[in-house]
């Protein structure tokens, strides 16, 4: 009798496998763009896109919870902080690029071939319902026996986050020693 | 052809490895927070993955759990960097971590 008993199978419907392979190579070409772009918007961009092909992954992969967490909290909190921190600072200027360059086009058609897969798998599989079982109490469940103590340490670490963000923000300025400042000029440098 | 275990580590290891690079080889404070934050949901795929897939079946929430924690950790830590990137852009007007050598 085996100690820890049989691992489970992995996914063997070819719709499903096919839909997965798509998302983990979109989700490593996206972030290799937002990592490589220049500018920062179309690296929040593909962040974000990334973070939502991360969210589609736990669709498939983990309890609903998380796939919600993923898409409403996370990815949108952190677009939404990243897109404050432009407003706040560079401003987020007009794009450059208009809608029918062939990096619009390319991106349009491989959103248009993802949803068209989405739309195969749902319509030959049971996806997203029962791929994984039950095999135990849900991630609700568990945050609430288990890990009780360790939800009120993240909210400690949550709200000390906020507190400490806000409180940076709103500090004066002090004036740097080397000469740099706020309303540092554009002139040459001494 | 299958998506396991296998598969779904190679990708949290190649998504580890884009943080990675972005920490180490871009100045752009923003970009290297995205790194921090593709390395952080690099574990909490494994994490996920284990939990699925691997040995931590039996308590099927414990991996989703934990990448619970570690994307709440992440949303803070980047609440934070980004604190300190504006911070850097309203002395240098740049938002170059290294921006005090030039």
């Amino acid at each position: 009798m085996p100690l820890i008993g049989a691992l489970p199978q992995p996914i063997t419907s070819a719709p499903l496998v096919i839909l997965l392979y798509v998302v983990l190579t979109l989700m490593i070409v996206s972030a290799l763009t937002s990592v490589l772009v220049r500018d920062t918007l179309w690296a929040i961009g593909a962040f974000s896109s990334s973070m939502v092909l991360i969210a589609v992954l736990y669709l498939t992969i983990a309890p609903f919870l998380l796939f919600a967490v993923q898409l409403l909290v996370f990815t949108t909190v952190s677009a939404a902080l990243l897109i404050g921190l432009l407003r706040r600072t560079t401003g987020l200027g007009r794009s450059t690029q208009g809608p029918l360059r062939r990096d619009w086009i390319v991106g349009a058609a491989v959103v248009a071939a993802l949803l068209a897969l989405l739309v195969v798998v749902l319509a030959t599989t049971s996806w997203p319902i029962g791929l994984i079982g039950n095999a135990g109490p849900g991630v609700g469940e568990t945050l609430g026996t288990k890990y009780v103590v360790g939800l009120a340490v993240l909210v400690v670490i949550l709200a000390s986050a906020a507190l400490g963000s806000g409180l940076m923000l709103a500090a004066p300025t002090l004036p740097s020693l080397r000469g740099g400042g706020p309303i540092r000029g554009s002139g040459p440098r001494r | 052809m299958n998506v396991g275990l296998n598969q779904l580590l190679v990708a949290s290891a190649a998504l580890f490895a884009v943080g990675a690079f972005a920490l180490v080889a871009r100045r752009s404070a923003i970009v290297m927070l995205l790194g921090t934050q593709f390395m952080f949901a690099a574990g909490a795929i494994a994490f996920v993955a284990f939990g699925t897939f691997g040995l931590g079946t039996r308590t099927l929430g414990a991996g989703a759990a934990v990448a619970l924690f570690a994307g709440a950790t992440a949303v803070a830590e980047l609440a934070v960097g980004l604190t300190m990137a504006a911070l850097i852009y309203r002395e240098h007007r740049s938002f170059a971590v290294d921006a005090d050598r030039e």
